[in-house]
């Protein structure tokens, strides 16, 4: 029978990497090939037969490959593969396959593998690639990182520009002087023939004393290095470096479908908020200034869309956000004039942590260099007051607790600072602890280092080893629990009957900062990114090796989901929060969020038996 | 209903109350709370401290002691009440300047040893113990009489409970709890009490009761006074007059003085200080913790002597020439069954007879006295049934603080910081729950095979806290050359020269445990006094000939004994 | 029903039967039921009709698919276009089969005599199975003049007894094949023919008894309601 009568399978098939590199008819020889099992949560693990080794492709349901000693290796949802391993070395399979939640899977038999292995050259490539990536053990729960992930067709030019290979290189010229590019892709019969360039215009025309009635298929560069449509810019990258060369035809089937160039590549990777940063550099007042900050909710839609991992993202909206207040500082003091001593911008909570995210609110402060007279109150009250009204028109709102530099209990001399942060750590009471979450995250975004290391050194010399405080801290940081309850159930947050979700950031992400912070405080870190704070924390052996990478993947993790479920409310035109629900992803990131909130509540508990000598 | 399911009811309710407030506090009502309140008021925290540091001891035992020892029992409860002002005015607030959490953490730091901290450690961890152990026999008393079963089958029962309680239920710690736990405890014990000065003096305060005219049925006075009628009772049955001791005066003293300085120096009580955030409130609190204990104390002396003279008649007969097995009260027959009160006929007249001699055929455990009050003085069946709640309450909660310190000090301070540096969260929590479950079955054996009676075992505990851990703490504060070599080996000397002392008397040579054998007439009870001393002077000794202070430490000393040391406690 | 009842049922209707293709069919079916649920052979089947009345109405088209050893053999999955009397009518917006396909189609007879020799030694499949039965019994009758017993499994009947079990009260449509499936977690197929549907089917019961089976060896009773 005619395997198009499987229709639903061989569609299923065709979008699937690598499946999409083969052609129909083979697909569909492979598709008549296929076996279908279901395998029930009860039974456990798949019965991987090692006499019979074959593709399992899940088509639903979730599942975990573990190693031997019961290692997570991987985590498998549809459109997953597992079983090719034990395929391409022959040996048998050393990994145990676990049933997360009940699922249909596709068998490819040996043979059929083999066969489209040798039919389609990236087919092949994919399955090695995979396995040596599994092993290598690649963590869990790691986002992915926006170079190598990103694909091809997010940066190329979407109809490229393109001239028969018979016209002349004079046509071509005018051509590519019309559109302003510096390459033409050279076709015969809708087919990619070559490439011609500025560069050959100059070697193979220019140089040779040609002229333009030269037809183009004689100057241009013949067979092209070319990319496949599917490929990520990392390898794009990799080609041109390999090849020296700036411009990549990108084909679809046999069809040029765009090109790339080098500067495309530029343009999409980490330059764009660098870009961004120094425009923002260049701006001369106050009212530009302003104007150029509506480009940072465009920024932050890229950088989601383009997958980056969410502590990236929380660095470079920061760094977006310290840019812009050092260029307030300095406009205003070109109006204001110098100032009268030595001060430091200080940045408090998210911003300190640099893991600012969507309409972030200010948390600032002035750090003073010594106490000021009447002349230099006035100057500094002026200055902060312009910088905190700039940042709000810039849309960092004004802090609701009113923990911002223009209010005058937050901008003090070094030492009115010290023994303020004293008091707190002294007296642990309930609002001084709920201070610390804004101001032990403490950063100097203005100002000279060394007046700044002066509080932060007095500050870290007060917590580190006050067990009194830690335990205070800790109490406070475990009043509110990660959203799990018995039986590793979702506790779904509710307002009145409406039901909201999981609460990603509160319940997740702000309570593996807590840890965090206790952590580094009781060990004199002066770190204050999370992420960095818990490497310091694993290097200085303060928390065990695997508690930490979990404790940085989970933070990871749950901050990507709310990055992505911001995402995606921007994108659909609803209101922008927190609230996650559990029903809107896929089993096997519900598995993935349920795993990174037991981390979490691991982490709790290990930092009361600690900090709090109790359990 | 009977009383058995009385008891099941009342300690099922008080259990139910411990959960529910457990669960409520947990649901994040008291953030709310916390907030609006500025942290849990001074009164509560005094309340909850009472719960933590009243343990079984006092509530099952101290009055039996009293009873049965008349005025020379009153040395636990002079040296408990000194302990704890010592405590709370002359340590806890420079040991919180200090700003650490636990007494091992102190000693370590202060003298810049992890050798100090270890032994401190192992010293905290013998004295947790040796205390839970009494605790042990105090819940597994309570379980037989009410389980109608024999004392080490109750012992068992007791160690199931408090394990669930303290490893598994996370009720341990939350503030309310121990409020409620106090509430129950001290009502269980005040409502028999009042009941019997109500009946037998006419007076409602048991505290004035004690003191006065006993009344007959009839409610008019007799003219005899109870502790006259005590003393003549005592005197017939050839004990020692009740208002008179017979301890010499220098075993007074060294009783009083290891109970006071070793409750000084208890791990678990120290860290109640330091979670309320001003120091204020921390005085005011541990103000409230004092009146708490006194409402107790007090009472102690009156329920003690109420229910010997009960006891004393009920047996006897009013003729004091005692009464048929047959006729015997109920409570006599109740008590058999668990072996607490055993009755040997040896002139085979099928009477009951007590008195203190050959003659006597009733041999009677203290431990029961205050158990078996409310049914000795006939009382209605729930307040022997509230009695039950109350001494689990006393059991429960002084055992789980202990048991956290056990547990997390062999977890975090042995093995973390020791030998496993690299140990994960989970394994480190599952080694304190271990060290838990260990806990508790050593306690347990000590329990069913008790060197002492309750108070005596706790007794034990508080003497090697004096010895060992209470000068180092001591100097620590107050000594700015004491240097870690002399702390260590004070230490030592002091915890080993007061273990092997009390080891001896009570364990290897039990028979040679009299006031002639004793060092300078001193018991058990009270060498750890002795040891103390011995530990001072050792110390002092070793740290003339040893390296100095390093300059930091004598700094830092000299910062935490200023006047506005106690951490901020100026203006806020 | 037992699974013995069930297997000397068939031996006896296999010696009393004086049809040899049909006494042939039972003794395979016979040896089935000796082997243990996971080693059965199993054929999951659709049929597409023009109606719903099997005096009247006539099958168009027959999808199978075998399960052997608890795994769905898509090579062996087949699908056969049956000739009709008569045109399919307004039923083409049912199963979308139009008259110029039926051009190169078999008949009835052999499209039954296929039918026998695909599904012998195999339990059969499908979802709502008496409706499809009675189709294949009454064209069974015309084509050998006599009589025959299918032994099926219902996947519908067995997922009506599950709900029930787990007292969910019935709602319209919940025990349609893509209703049903998808209480599984299996993937919705936007098209559908007799292959596809027997497919379907199959994979339903795959999970079907993962879920009855959890740990335990099943039993054939089981699936039989």
């Amino acid at each position: 029978m005619d395997a198009s009568e499987l229709h639903p399978i061989l569609q299923f098939l065709q979008d699937r990497v690598p499946f999409d590199s083969l052609d129909e008819v083979t697909l569909c020889q492979c598709c008549k090939s296929l076996t279908i099992g279901y395998y029930g949560k009860a039974a456990g693990f798949v019965p991987l037969e090692p006499d019979n080794p074959q593709l399992y492709i899940v088509r639903s349901g979730a599942f975990e490959v573990r190693d031997k000693e019961g290692e997570l290796l991987d985590r498998l949802g549809e459109g997953d593969y597992f079983g090719f391993p034990s395929l391409l070395s022959g040996e048998h399979a050393n990994t145990q396959v676990a049933i997360l939640e009940d699922g249909l899977v596709y068998h490819l038999p040996p043979e059929m593998f083999d066969l489209l292995r040798q039919k389609s050259r990236q087919f092949d490539r994919f399955f090695n690639r995979a396995f040596a990536k599994r092993l290598r053990h690649q963590g869990r729960f790691k986002a992915k990182d926006l170079t190598t992930t990103s694909r091809i067709t997010s940066l190329m030019s979407q109809t490229p520009l393109t001239i028969d290979m018979k016209a002349t290189v004079a046509e071509a010229s005018r051509l590519m002087r019309s559109v302003r590019v510096s390459s033409v892709l050279v076709i015969d019969n809708h087919k990619l023939v070559g490439i011609l360039t500025d560069r050959d215009l100059r070697n193979r025309v220019l140089a040779e004393n040609l002229d333009g009635n030269l037809p183009v298929h004689q100057a241009m560069t013949t067979t092209p290095v070319v990319i496949e449509s599917n490929a990520l810019v990392f390898e794009a990258m990799l080609l041109m470096s390999a090849h020296n060369i700036h411009h990549l035809p990108v084909i679809e089937n046999g069809q040029a479908k765009g090109i790339v160039t080098s500067t495309d590549i530029l343009r999409g990777q980490s330059s764009q908020p660098l870009l961004l940063i120094g425009e923002i550099e260049r701006q001369k007042d106050i009212t530009s200034l302003i104007q150029v900050s509506k480009q940072i909710p465009l920024l932050l839609q890229n950088l989601i869309s383009a997958d980056a991992r969410a502590e990236e993202i929380g660095r470079v909206l920061t760094s977006v956000t310290d840019a812009l207040t050092r260029r307030l500082i300095v406009l205003n003091q070109q109006i204001l004039g110098e100032a009268p001593m030595a001060f430091c911008w200080l940045a408090f909570g998210s911003q300190g942590r640099q893991d600012q995210a969507a309409c972030s609110d200010q948390d600032n402060g002035l750090l003073l260099a010594h106490e000021p007279d009447e002349a230099a109150a006035g100057y500094f009250e002026t200055l902060s007051r312009a910088v905190c009204k700039g940042l709000d028109e810039c849309g960092y709102i004004y802090c609701p607790g009113d923990i911002m530099a223009q209010n005058p209990k937050w901008r003090m001399s070094l030492e009115k600072w010290q023994s303020v942060f004293d008091k707190w750590v002294n007296t642990p009471e309930p609002k001084a602890l709920m201070h610390a979450s804004i101001f032990f995250d403490m950063r100097s975004v203005y100002g000279p280092q060394s007046l700044f290391d002066g509080l932060q050194d007095s500050v870290l010399s007060k917590t580190k080893g006050n067990d009194i405080f830690l335990a205070g801290l800790t109490g406070n940081s475990l009043t509110s629990a990660p959203p799990l309850g018995f039986f590793r159930k979702f506790v779904l947050e509710r307002d009145g009957s409406e039901v909201k979700g999981i609460d990603l950031k509160h319940k997740g992400n702000a309570l593996i900062n807590d840890i965090a912070r206790v952590y580094a405080l009781s060990a004199g870190i002066k770190e204050v990114n999370t992420a960095k704070r818990i490497r310091a924390l694993m290097e200085q052996n303060i928390i065990n090796r695997k508690d930490a990478l979990n404790l940085a993947d989970a933070h990871e993790f749950i901050a990507h989901m709310r990055l992505s479920n911001q995402g995606y409310q921007y994108t659909h035109s609803l209101p922008i929060t927190n609230y996650l629900m559990p029903k809107s992803v896929s089993s096997l990131v519900r598995h993935q969020l349920r795993d990174a909130f037991k981390v979490v509540h691991d982490g709790q508990v290990g930092l009361k038996l600690k900090m709090m000598r109790s359990y | 209903m009977d009383v058995q399911t009385l008891t099941y009811l009342i300690v099922g309710l008080t259990f139910a109350l411990y959960i529910g407030i457990a669960i409520w506090s947990r649901a994040g009502s008291t953030k709310e709370f916390y907030v609006a309140g500025g942290g849990v008021p001074p009164v509560m925290n005094g309340m909850a401290t009472a719960a933590d540091w009243m343990s079984a001891a006092s509530f099952i035992s101290l009055a039996g002691i009293v009873s049965f020892v008349g005025y020379d029992g009153s040395v636990y409860l002079m040296g408990w009440t000194g302990g704890y002002v010592l405590l709370a005015l002359c340590m806890a607030p420079y040991l919180r300047k200090f700003g650490k959490f636990t007494v091992p953490d102190f000693i370590g730091d202060r003298y810049y040893s992890q050798a100090a901290r270890t032994v401190a450690v192992f010293c905290a961890i013998f004295i947790c113990f040796t205390y839970i152990a009494g605790q042990m026999r105090g819940v597994g008393v309570v379980f037989s009489r009410f389980l109608e079963v024999e004392v080490e089958t109750g012992v068992y029962i007791g160690m199931g409970v408090v394990f669930f309680y303290a490893v598994l239920g996370g009720m341990k710690g939350i503030t309310y709890t121990q409020v409620a736990q106090y509430c129950v405890l001290i009502f269980a014990f005040m409502v028999p009490a009042i009941f019997i000065s109500v009946m037998m003096t006419g007076h409602i305060l048991p505290q004035i009761g004690f003191g006065a005219e006993l009344v007959d049925a009839a409610g008019n006075g007799t003219g005899e006074f109870l502790l006259d009628k005590l003393d003549g009772l005592s005197k017939d049955l050839g004990f020692a007059q009740y208002t008179e001791g017979s301890k010499s005066t220098i075993d007074i003293f060294f009783i009083t003085g290891a109970l006071m300085f070793g409750t000084a120096g208890l791990p678990h009580v120290i860290v109640r200080f330091f979670t309320v955030p001003k120091v204020k409130d921390a005085r005011v609190s541990a103000g409230w913790t004092l009146v708490f204990i006194a409402i107790m104390f007090t009472t102690i002396p009156a329920l003690a002597a109420f229910s010997r003279v009960n006891m004393i008649e009920t047996i006897n007969g009013p003729e004091s020439k005692g009464v048929a097995y047959e006729t015997a009260p109920e409570w006599i027959k109740n008590w058999e069954k668990t072996g607490l009160i055993k009755w040997d006929d040896k002139n085979k007249d099928g009477k009951i007879y007590y008195a203190n001699g050959p003659e006597s055929e009733m041999k009677i455990d203290r431990d029961i006295i205050v158990l078996a009050t409310p049914e000795i003085a006939s009382l209605p069946a729930w307040v022997i049934a509230l009695v039950a709640a109350g001494g689990l309450a006393a059991a429960l909660s002084t055992s789980a603080g202990l048991l956290l310190v056990i547990s997390t000090s062999v977890s975090h301070d042995l093995l973390k910081k020791n030998f496993m540096p690299d140990i994960s969260d989970k394994k480190e929590l599952m080694f304190a729950r271990i060290a838990a479950a260990m806990g508790i079955v050593m306690a347990g054996y000590f329990g069913i095979n008790p060197p002492g009676f309750v108070a005596a075992v706790v007794a034990i505990a508080f003497g090697l806290a004096a010895s060992s851990l209470f000068p180092a703490i001591i100097m620590g504060i107050f000594s700015k050359t004491m240097n870690k070599e002399g702390a260590i080996s004070g230490m030592i000397t002091g915890l080993l020269f007061t273990a092997s002392y009390i080891v001896y008397f009570k364990f290897v040579n039990p028979s040679a445990n009299t006031a002639d054998n004793w060092l300078l007439g001193v018991s058990p009870e009270g060498i750890g006094l002795f040891g103390m001393m011995v530990n001072f002077a050792v110390a002092f000794g070793v740290s003339r000939v040893t390296k100095a202070v390093p300059q930091d430490v004598v700094d830092m000393v000299e910062s935490i004994r200023f006047p506005k040391g106690a951490g901020g406690a100026h203006d806020h | 029903m037992n699974a013995i009842y069930l297997k000397l049922r068939l031996q006896l209707n296999a010696l009393l039967c004086k049809q040899e293709l049909i006494a042939d069919y039972y003794r395979e079916l016979s040896q089935q039921l000796s082997h243990s649920v996971s080693k059965m052979s199993f054929m999951a089947f659709d049929l597409e009709m023009t109606g719903l009345n099997s005096q009247q109405d006539q099958i168009l088209s027959i999808g199978v698919i075998p399960i052997t050893s608890g795994v769905l053999q898509l090579a062996k999955a087949e699908q056969l276009l049956v000739k009709i009397e008569g045109s399919v009518g307004n039923s083409a917006t049912i199963h979308g089969i139009v008259d110029e396909q039926l051009v190169d189609a078999v008949s009835i007879e052999q499209a039954m005599q296929w039918f026998l020799a695909k599904t012998k030694g195999h339990i059969l499949v499908a979802h709502h199975a008496p409706l499809d039965l009675c189709f294949l019994k009454a064209d069974c009758l015309r084509w050998l003049g006599h009589e025959i017993q299918f032994v099926a499994i219902d996947t519908m009947a067995l997922e009506k007894k599950r709900l029930l079990r787990q007292h969910d009260v019935l709602k319209e449509g919940s025990l349609r094949l893509d209703a049903c499936r998808n209480r599984y977690g299996l993937p919705v197929y936007a098209a559908h023919n007799a292959a596809i549907d027997a497919l379907a089917c199959g994979e339903l019961l795959l999970a079907q008894m993962a879920a009855i089976a959890g740990k335990d060896e099943l039993a054939i009773t089981d699936l039989m309601v």
